[in-house]
């Protein structure tokens, strides 16, 4: 590298370095430092498997339930959390059945928290108009937290 | 790729609970996570999204960490598999569909992943000899690089240096940069083409909406 780069390439090179650094908003680099927070909270994270609204049209024409709009189902290694949007709410459901504590969490944080009955139904009224992760947490140590979610 | 043993500790840190540790991996690659996300037309919304599941995968991810040289090519892929997803779910409502997909198939190329990891890897390297300078060397190229660039004379009075010194103490500078133990581990990955092209590469396919 001495001999391949002179000064020029090399004030060249620091300067895209730095403008490559100074390009990234400080709320994104926020975003990143907070994750490390979930760090030893032994969270599985639950991908999502199934989006009715990603589907061919066959798809949504098969499911029954007329006031369902959307369907999503996210799984983790242990558990499934099925979502069912509908006009006002989002009806949820963890499977295997179980009762929970269910964290609607924000981007700031939690911004509410409900329970899952005996059966791990739960409903969430009114749907988040912005993007929201779901905590699912258990008595017996389960702790699950969704994709992303925009409705 | 070549082993990097400030990643490693990093890493090392950041497994045994250290946040400051954690604080470094994503101040050092957070520029390639939000370079690859600007790549496609993506929301402000939705970059942030895909920003935050990529170091939430991490997280999950970092005991599992067995070559620390190999984190910036997982961070690439996985932001690159996020933002396609993102994508995918968004082009159901696209009508100009095709333009998407043809983005997305130029996007996939493995070459451009590879370039933009190397590139961010220099960058990085760049930026850890730049903060281990001489606070006077730091002040001296910053305003040297500065755009609109500063005149001679304002170096001279700011810094405060003699308008005669300003080219030698440049040079020395620029050597000292150059001799950082961090740049010097470099010297293998600066040859193809001889440009940090990686970076070039991001820069132009970067168009936004």
């Amino acid at each position: 590298m001495r001999d391949i780069w002179d000064d020029e390439r090399l004030l060249a090179a620091l300067k895209e370095a730095l403008e490559a650094d100074e390009a990234v908003p400080p709320e994104f680099i926020e975003l990143g430092k907070n994750a490390y927070a979930w760090h030893n909270i032994d969270a599985e994270l639950a991908q999502l498997t199934y989006d009715s609204s990603r589907e061919p049209q066959a798809g949504l024409s098969l499911r029954a339930e007329a006031a369902s709009i959307r369907a999503l189902t996210f799984t983790s290694a242990h558990l499934t959390i099925e979502l069912e949007v509908s006009e006002d709410s989002v009806l949820g459901q963890v499977i295997p059945a179980q009762p929970g504590v269910v964290e609607i969490q924000g981007r700031e944080g939690t911004t509410a928290a409900i329970e899952a009955d005996d059966v791990g139904c739960f409903l969430i009224r009114p749907i988040p108009d912005s993007p929201f992760r779901l905590r699912f947490r258990t008595a017996d140590g389960s702790d699950i937290l969704t994709g992303s979610i925009t409705l | 790729m070549r082993d990097d043993s400030s990643v490693s500790a990093l890493v090392a840190r950041a497994q045994a609970g250290d946040q400051p540790a954690w604080n470094e991996l994503v101040e050092r690659y957070a520029p390639l996570v939000w370079s690859i996300c600007n790549r496609y037309r993506l929301s402000r919304p939705d970059i942030d999204d895909i920003g935050q599941t990529v170091w939430l995968l991490l997280v999950e991810q970092l005991g599992n960490i067995r070559q620390p040289a190999a984190l910036p090519g997982w961070l690439a892929t996985t932001t690159q598999r996020e933002c396609l997803r993102v994508l995918k779910a968004a082009s159901r409502y696209d009508s100009v569909g095709s333009s998407v997909d043809s983005q997305v198939l130029r996007d996939q190329s493995t070459p451009v992943i590879e370039q933009e990891v190397i590139a961010a890897e220099l960058h990085a390297e760049l930026r850890t000899a730049f903060a281990n300078l001489p606070a006077r060397c730091r002040q001296l190229l910053s305003m040297l690089l500065s755009d609109p660039p500063h005149s001679y004379a304002e170096i001279s009075a700011t810094v405060p240096i003699a308008i005669g010194s300003i080219g030698p103490q440049r040079a020395r500078c620029l050597e000292k940069l150059r001799r950082s133990p961090a740049l010097a581990a470099l010297s293998d990955l600066e040859v193809e083409g001889g440009e940090v092209s990686g970076a070039r590469a991001s820069e132009t396919g970067g168009a936004r909406a």
